[in-house]
């Protein structure tokens, strides 16, 4: 009988303690969940950071004060072509972890579409993403995340190190209410990079003016190059040329009014949009089998040589440096802006300028966390990091540099970038940073339905503009 | 005496922990996703109850149909294509002697690796630029064929890699019910003169007819879990051409943060599957002898 | 002569059949010592002119395959114990004590379970596991793994112990023994082969297991090798020699464990889809 009372005794022990463990977690879990789950129906991103403290008490529980913490940063700074931003980075993490003691970053390098449509939303509707992570500015990233009140608020921390008024006028997308919730890091515009190699040896102008971008494509096409390398299989690559089409024949203003309705998807001129991509299509302008390619697959076929063409952003200018992927053919590739189309709208030197990626914070941090918060985005967002950028990485500058520092830009390639944007009348937007996330999901499927020659230009703009109703419907609530 | 085996304290003790992890990882999932299945929550901020809108949305929406559309055939190409290959297979490696312990251990082999690993593997083959099945392609003068970004064929490569990974397990399950049939009944046969071929078709099949069912039944089932393969090797693409309802469904949660609709669709799943189910025992096993387990 | 043709078809057929399952992993063995795509794609099959064993440092390193191999391993393990050891106690339970119409209500209630399809649970379960707080943390796959076990394995273990005479429980009850001691010494013992079987289909089911565990654990160091080998693809996707190093790395190990198994494992599986 003892016996078996010892072992019910041990059981129950071993049981107890294994029950314990997952209650204390459960309980460490529901603590921190409720203050944003709490928010959320109020919807006052304020309430959550002053709450935070006690929240994530149970995170610094060790009594004693041993001040080693770690702060999780996710970037998408991974692979090849990413190595000079993934420097910067690597310095300024090093850098803010000198300066606040105990501090130790824990990086996290995921895809940027993976982490931008899978992980971070996942994780903001769980209420429990990275503390210091990679965010897109506009309606279906940045602001959707800040009215839920899982960003934390940057304006006092901007006040406080000075910085507000380093930013050029590019934090619109990244704001609520005139409070600041994301940071960009710099910007881009998206133009066309061509082989002037493969241009010289088939006696073509640069692509310049309409006629002659279609005679390259067309002559390269007949000697078996691609004209314009792309990988279809992210919809967000060929995007980029849906959107700089539509500011052309549309007119610049038109990516910004499809969520005031003052313009639609199904207008003439946006379909006469897609219906250049859809004739490109046939005509076979792309890569074959582009719906299955990479973004990095596209990279790769231009600087093998098998294409002459790629419609990409500036930040790719950095993946032709001797020192880079693309060092096969450095010093031969050239970047303009997409030519004035016939009959568009608009400003015709218009181009597209993007300041939409950057660093967004949580709203659920600890003292200690905080204290790295600041010291990072002091150490990011500097003139030296700015420069660096700019210089070692093609990325244009999201604070104003002064003239003598942009004077020292030495590649060729983003002088050119440079040379895009100062000539350009006006810039308007990527509608990625301005539709909602489920407008902006619906052009990738529609595009691909397009590239796949299942979908016609019509049905496209159709389908777009009925989820475009749809959410301006449920804004105006 | 009898009293040590009824003591209930130590009946609970025994049974409650597994009780409680299946509530809480079955029973209460289920009921969640009926609950979120009738709101239209984003995960963030908006939670209302929309009644029957989500599953009336989802049989208007083309994408999904589409998915329900590669699932059924999934579900031919497994039930139709693989199941004769299986038993025709299974009999071959039963026709012989030697290397019979190889031919089953080599077959089975995909079947224990992971999917996702998988994928990977024939990702790789299927790449129009390095990989093996246009390498091949080229030693015929065959243009290349980009199969898993033509919507023609990339349903069809996921059909094979799966076929690939799993035909070797149905082999070996069908493979030891027809080990297991005595030797005396095939002997028999063969002193009548019977040929391999007929002996095969007219003794062994109708012998083997519980577990060719078996073998259809988990089909079926395998036709609606099929997806981490398509996750994997296309994440639905091309266009939605490999989208099959699971796919479909963890992405407009997880990818669009549309909770409420996915679980409208998973709920929806679950009803497929419990009619298939019923369909399948109602109609072919109820009219032959109960298999014996 | 006729016959010993007719004999060879099926060999013919067969071995043709095991081509096709090894060249793929040849194929991958072989691009993974290459230096470059080049290379692959111009000799597929021509043996690597310069074997770089270098390949397999960096994967090593680079794509922490120790890290997920380690994480799977461990995952994998207690997991599949503790379904095994709350299923083995479970139908103990429903099976050998005497509360003869609970347990019937409960081992109805449990099979339930059989009748849901893993996939459609996959939403509601993400929903809970950050609800409990333990998204992006082992636990958020532990707890899933050994629930999603415990229907089937209940279900064999039952089947098993109750084949089980009452007579050896009765010798032991006059010998005084307790229940527990019933149950370790005698009927567990007696269960082994069903233990085994239960133990290897939810083994490897948690070794291969993608779905949760892309979605649940987002921390690289968490990873466990099915989600991570994902990752590591999408990072280095251009560099298909190092992918397939990568490839080599994971599937390797459960390679060499069937070579030993492989009679166990078979058995393991089959049997345990059968009966579900």
């Amino acid at each position: 009988m003892t016996k078996k009372l010892v072992s019910v005794l041990a059981l129950s022990v071993a049981m107890s303690a294994f029950l314990a463990a997952c209650g204390s977690d459960s309980e460490k879990g529901g603590n921190s969940a409720s203050p944003s789950s709490s928010a959320s129906p109020s919807a006052s991103p304020s309430a959550s950071p002053s709450e935070s403290p006690s929240a994530s008490a149970s995170e610094s529980a060790s009594p004693e004060k041993v001040e080693n913490f770690t702060v999780s940063l996710r970037h998408i700074q991974i692979g090849e072509a990413q190595k000079f931003r993934k420097a910067i980075l690597d310095d300024v993490v090093k850098k803010t972890e000198a300066e606040v003691p105990g501090l130790k970053f824990e990086l996290d390098g995921v895809e940027d579409s993976v982490n931008r449509f899978t992980k971070l939303p996942a994780e903001m509707a769980a209420g429990n993403p990275p503390k210091i992570f990679d965010l897109f500015g506009g309606a279906g990233d940045a602001q959707k995340y800040a009215k839920a009140g899982r960003l934390l608020d940057l304006t006092p921390i901007i006040d406080e190190l000075g910085l507000k008024d380093k930013f050029l006028n590019v934090l619109d997308t990244f704001s609520v209410d005139g409070k600041v919730y994301g940071l960009p890091i710099g910007g881009n515009t998206e133009g066309i990079f061509y082989n002037t190699d493969l241009f010289a040896k088939y006696g073509l102008n640069p692509p310049t003016t309409w006629d002659d971008l279609v005679k390259a494509a067309d002559t390269l096409k007949q000697n078996n190059i691609t004209p314009f390398a792309v990988g279809s299989k992210g919809a967000w690559v060929p995007n980029m040329l849906v959107n700089t089409l539509i500011g052309r024949i549309a007119g610049e203003g038109t990516n910004a009014g499809f969520i005031t309705g003052a313009s639609k998807w199904t207008s003439p001129d946006v379909v006469a949009a897609y219906q250049i991509v859809a004739d490109w299509e046939k005509k076979g302008y792309f890569t074959k089998g582009e719906l299955g390619k990479e973004y990095a697959d596209m990279l790769n076929d231009f600087v093998a040589g098998k294409a002459g063409m790629m419609f990409d952003g500036s930040w790719r200018s950095s993946a032709f440096k001797d020192e880079a992927v693309g060092a096969a053919i450095a010093g031969k590739v050239a970047f303009v802006a997409l030519p004035a189309v016939p009959n568009g709208k608009g400003d015709q030197t218009s181009v597209n300028a993007n300041y939409a990626n950057g660093y967004g914070f949580s709203s659920d941090l600890n003292d200690n966390e905080l204290k790295a918060v600041k010291a990072f985005i002091k150490n990011l967002y500097s003139d030296e990091m700015q420069l660096r950028g700019l210089l070692e990485d093609g990325v244009l500058p999201s604070m104003k540099l002064s003239d003598e520092s942009v004077g020292q830009v030495s590649d060729p390639l983003v002088k050119q970038v440079l040379d895009v944007l100062g000539k350009a009348g006006t810039t308007f937007p990527h509608f990625d940073s301005v539709v909602q996330s489920k407008v902006y999901t619906e052009t990738e499927t529609q595009l691909q339905k397009l590239i796949a020659g299942k979908a016609k230009p019509e049905d496209v703009a159709k389908a777009i503009q009925k989820v475009q109703d749809a959410e301006n419907a449920a804004a105006a609530k | 005496m009898r009293s040590t085996l009824k003591n209930p304290y130590v009946y609970m003790l025994f049974v409650l922990p597994t009780i409680v992890l299946y509530f809480l990882f079955f029973i209460y999932p289920m009921l969640t996703s009926v609950f979120y299945g009738f709101t239209n929550w984003n995960g963030l901020d908006t939670k209302d109850f929309i009644g029957f809108d989500n599953f009336v949305a989802a049989f208007k929406d083309a994408d999904f149909r589409n998915s329900i559309l590669n699932n059924l055939y999934i579900l031919l190409f497994s039930c139709c294509i693989q199941v004769p290959l299986i038993i025709v297979f299974s009999l071959l490696i039963s026709s012989v002697k030697r290397f019979q312990g190889f031919y089953k251990t080599t077959v089975f082999m995909p079947s224990i690796l992971s999917t996702s690993v998988i994928g990977i593997l024939w990702g790789y083959i299927y790449d129009s630029d390095v990989g093996l099945l246009n390498n091949i392609l080229k030693i015929f003068g065959i243009d290349p064929i980009y199969w898993l970004a033509d919507t023609k064929w990339a349903l069809f490569s996921i059909l094979v890699t799966n076929a690939w990974q799993w035909m070797g397990f149905y082999i070996v399950l069908i493979l030891a019910a027809i080990l297991a049939i005595p030797k005396d009944i095939d002997e028999a046969a063969m002193i009548d003169g019977a040929t391999g071929v007929q002996r095969a078709w007219y003794l062994t099949v109708p012998l083997i007819k519980p577990i060719i069912n078996v073998v259809i039944m988990l089909s079926i089932a395998g036709a609606l879990r099929v997806v981490d393969i398509v996750l994997v090797m296309t994440g639905g693409g091309p266009a939605g051409a490999t989208d099959v309802m699971a796919s479909y469904m963890v992405n407009k949660a997880i990818k669009y943060g549309d909770y409420g609709y996915g679980t409208a669709l998973s709920i929806i799943i679950f009803i497929f599957a419990l009619i298939l189910t019923a369909l399948y025992q109602i109609l072919i096993v109820r009219r032959q002898e109960r298999v014996e387990y | 002569m006729a016959a010993s043709i007719r004999r060879s078809i099926p060999h013919v057929v067969m071995l043709a059949y095991v081509v096709v399952i090894l060249v793929p992993f040849l194929f991958v063995l072989l691009s993974s010592f290459k230096e470059n795509n080049t290379e692959i794609a111009l000799h597929p099959f021509g043996l690597p002119k310069s074997w770089e064993f270098g390949n397999y440092k960096e994967a090593w390193i680079k794509a922490k395959i120790n890290v997920y191999f380690f994480n799977s391993l461990y995952l994998a393990l207690t997991s599949a114990v503790a379904g095994v050891l709350l299923s083995a106690m479970t139908a103990y339970a429903l099976t050998r004590m005497r509360f003869n119409r609970a347990s019937s209500w409960i081992y109805q209630f449990v099979l339930i379970g059989m009748l849901i399809p893993g996939n459609v649970l996959f939403i509601a379960q993400y929903l809970l596991v950050q609800k409990l707080g333990i998204l992006d943390t082992h636990w958020s796959l532990f707890l899933p793994y050994t629930a999603g076990a415990l229907p089937f394995s209940v279900l064999l273990i039952c089947a098993f112990m109750r084949a089980i005479p009452f007579e050896l429980e009765e010798a032991a009850v006059v010998d005084g023994m307790g229940v527990f001691r019933m149950f370790f010494r005698i009927i567990l013992p007696l269960t082994v082969p069903a233990l085994v079987t239960v133990f290897i289909v939810n083994f490897l089911g948690n070794w291969n297991e993608y779905l949760l565990s892309f979605f649940f654990i987002s921390k690289d160091a968490l990873r466990t090798l099915p989600s991570g080998m994902v990752q590591f693809r999408d990072a280095f996707q251009l560099n298909y020699a190092l992918v397939c190093t990568g490839i080599v790395f994971s599937v390797l190990p459960v390679l060499v464990m069937y070579a030993f198994l492989q009679r166990k494992i078979i058995e393991g599986l089959t049997a345990g889809s059968i009966k579900g």
